[in-house]
């Protein structure tokens, strides 16, 4: 599709063509994913918020106004559906919360990556929603901090704050991990 | 974010904020603010190598590969290519008639003509048909027509 700018692309799927469609949802449907399940830490609801992302996509592209990417577009839609299942959950304590037991790693992958892995994740999905937000939209997902100040609908001085505390945390918490990195 | 912005403290802030790489600090900040580094290394040289560790880190972070039926079910939600506007009557008229209207109007077409035909047909043999009518009556001891009618 590299000769098909994003607005032909989303114009075409708005008239229901099935190879644009299918393009778009090939380019952004996995970093929706990542930044549902980064901020829930569940591939069913991931995926759910994913699927709701789209749906709203699907009848919002007859009336889309080129104003930002796609993909910030629906990375602001999805932390929005994320914010409100997390606020849902909020009454129940994070010790009562069950192990997460699919990770849908690979098992060749070795056991001390596996730990190291699960070290880093697990200190992401501690970090508060905001900085998880700012952290995964920047540093995981490679937005600029332009786009992600956007998606999160903050200035960019607030993300740069946001970003600064969630990798304060995260040093803090990896510790010893951090400094075998060195 | 100007380039004349840059200052030591600025520096120190792009790497706690956004990591060792100067690809992942903002664009307008970028070149302005590696050159800052390039010129003072020892200034840099502790933030950046925490940053780079955490950074090191992070790439390594993964994330479950969503279900192979999530890009299915997403397109099947998608719209369908809508037909072109006929209005209410052309959206009836291919309802009813889904191969076109062409076959049922020659059809009427037809019709019209065979009933003007043997209506034609009919009468300009009228006459005959009287004579025979008459016949039938009288087989049955009736004068005319009118009588076995009851319209006298």
């Amino acid at each position: 599709m590299s000769g098909i700018s994003e607005l032909d692309q989303i114009t075409r799927a708005a008239a229901g063509d099935r190879a644009a469609q299918a393009a778009l949802v090939n380019r952004n449907m996995p970093i929706v994913f990542r930044v549902a399940y980064r901020m829930l830490q569940d591939r069913a609801e991931a995926e759910d918020v994913t699927q709701e992302t789209f749906l709203r996509a699907w009848k919002k592209l007859p009336d889309w106004q080129p104003k930002a990417k796609f993909s910030t577009w629906a990375c602001t839609v999805a932390l929005n559906l994320c914010r409100d299942r997390l606020r849902k959950k909020k009454p129940v304590l994070m010790d009562e919360l069950p192990e997460r037991v699919d990770t849908g790693l690979r098992p060749e992958e070795s056991l001390a990556s596996q730990q190291a892995l699960q070290g880093i994740e697990a200190k992401i999905a501690d970090l508060p929603d905001r900085q998880r937000e700012a952290l995964t939209l920047c540093a995981l997902e490679g937005m600029t901090n332009i786009e992600a100040a956007a998606a999160m609908d903050v200035s960019v001085r607030a993300l740069e704050s946001l970003l600064a505390r969630a990798r304060r945390a995260l040093r803090a918490g990896l510790g010893a991990e951090l400094a075998g990195e060195r | 974010m100007k380039d004349m912005t840059v200052s030591t403290e600025r520096v120190l802030e792009l790497i706690a904020a956004y990591g060792a790489e100067p690809g992942a600090w903002p664009e307008d900040e970028r070149a302005a603010a590696a050159e800052w580094v390039a010129n003072s290394p020892d200034l840099f040289a502790a933030a950046l190598e925490e940053a780079r560790a955490l950074d090191q880190m992070l790439l390594n972070e993964q994330v479950p590969e969503p279900s192979s039926q999530l890009s299915e079910s997403i397109l099947t939600a998608a719209p369908m290519p809508k037909p072109a506007a006929r209005g209410v009557l052309g959206g009836l008229s291919t309802l009813i008639f889904p191969q076109g209207v062409r076959w049922p109007a020659g059809a009427a077409l037809a019709s019209l003509m065979m009933g003007l035909v043997g209506g034609y047909a009919y009468a300009s043999t009228g006459a005959g048909y009287d004579q025979a009518d008459l016949a039938y009556y009288a087989a049955f001891g009736v004068e005319n027509g009118e009588d076995w009618l009851g319209t006298e």
